[in-house]
């Protein structure tokens, strides 16, 4: 699958108008790279021109929160639990359950998403028949 | 032809401005969905007489003001005609009075299907557009929305909605390969403005027309031809006036 990982940074060197060296598989979109909702769109509609999967904008974090109820998710105070943290290192491997848990807020989850954990979900959603 | 290979989607295409765009279009090379709400047999007189030119096209059906409506015709256009690329959102209902007689619900229906027509085919259509990264949308506006008439406050108010909203739309979509401009016409005489030129023919109103004459619905179809194919792929945000002049002028009457 590794056209699905050369698709998706083409995608995201294109909609984010960077240099090809600019973007690593272990850059976040959103902190490292600057994307914002409207250039998370263009990737997304870009991958899908050119690897035929489609994903919409919503299915990312429904694929972060991985059907998790929002209050099993975080707690009152809109932190992490120990169940979401123990999904969050499966959907974004470079991260650490332990370190996430009652630490991180459920708002910054998307900061962590990488170029390599969006690839990841193309060849998820490509495997599943898009 | 300049539109060959291409899938246009025209509504409120039985009569009218629509219909003469749809034939335009089709002129063009493009394959046509003729969007009727209900006249049906209209539209598909539309679709005989492209057909009859050597063309293609469809007669789909929906009510614009209805979003899940507008879905099912984007999606229809595109099953029926095996793609699209084109976008007219041409719908439109007027009724005409002044504000201190209008029925509540009279601003609001002609808000619906004006503005909400146009918003909703938009909507329904951009998930294809944006995966194709190719897509031109024609709002059919009206100079009445950058100007106002005794007894068009309904009207005017959801033409300038559309004309704002061609201009997000084309700032917003740019980026995903997608043109958003609008036509406005003046004074064409179909049966949507009947009223209007039914006094005498419309003398008042044509002895103060620059050009003097009414448009015809071809002349406001070329230039929706015009922003729908190539020859304008640079324009986005546009809204071009087909109004003889009218807009031009100071409206305070002769100076002699």
């Amino acid at each position: 699958m590794a056209d699905v990982d050369s698709a998706v940074k083409e995608a995201v060197v294109e909609a984010l108008a960077l240099d090809d060296d600019e973007v690593t598989p272990e850059s976040t979109l959103m902190d490292d790279l600057g994307a914002e909702s409207i250039d998370l769109l263009d990737i997304l509609f870009r991958i899908e021109k050119s690897t035929g999967v489609k994903i919409e904008a919503s299915d990312l974090g429904d694929y972060i929160q991985g059907g998790i109820p929002d209050d099993e998710f975080s707690d009152e105070n809109e932190v992490i639990t120990a169940k979401g943290a123990e999904h969050l290192s499966k959907v974004m491997p470079q991260t650490n359950a332990s370190d996430l848990e009652g630490t991180l807020k459920a708002e910054e989850v998307m900061s962590l998403f990488t170029v390599q954990n969006l690839g990841e979900m193309v060849k998820s959603r490509d495997g599943a028949g898009g | 032809m300049k539109l060959d290979g291409q899938v246009a989607l025209v509504t409120g295409a039985s009569r009218g401005i629509g219909r003469a765009v749809a034939q335009a279009l089709a002129a063009e090379g493009a394959a046509v969905g003729v969007n009727y709400r209900s006249g049906r047999e209209q539209a598909e007189e539309v679709v005989a007489a492209i057909e009859q030119a050597g063309g293609k096209a469809a007669a789909i059906p929906g009510d614009v003001s209805e979003y899940e409506q507008a879905e099912s015709i984007v999606k229809q256009a595109v099953e029926e005609l095996g793609g699209l690329h084109i976008l007219v959102n041409n719908a439109g209902i007027a009724k005409d009075t002044l504000i201190y007689n209008m029925d509540p619900g009279d601003w609001l229906d002609v808000m619906r299907v004006n503005f909400g027509g146009v918003f909703n085919c938009t909507k329904a259509s951009l998930a294809h557009f944006g995966a194709q990264r190719e897509g031109v949308i024609v709002n059919m506006s009206s100079v009445m929305g950058e100007v106002g008439w005794i007894g068009e406050s309904n009207y005017s108010a959801s033409k300038g909605a559309v004309n704002a909203f061609t201009r997000c739309c084309a700032v917003e979509l740019a980026r995903f390969g997608i043109r958003v401009n609008a036509v406005l016409p003046g004074f064409v005489p179909t049966d949507m403005v009947a009223g209007l030129a039914g006094k005498e023919g419309g003398k008042g109103i044509l002895k103060q027309l620059p050009m003097r004459s009414f448009a015809d619905v071809e002349q406001v179809a070329s230039t929706t031809v015009f922003l729908a194919g190539p020859d304008s792929s640079y324009m986005t945000g546009s809204l071009l006036t087909v109004d003889g002049g009218a807009r031009a002028q100071l409206g305070v009457g002769k100076p002699l």
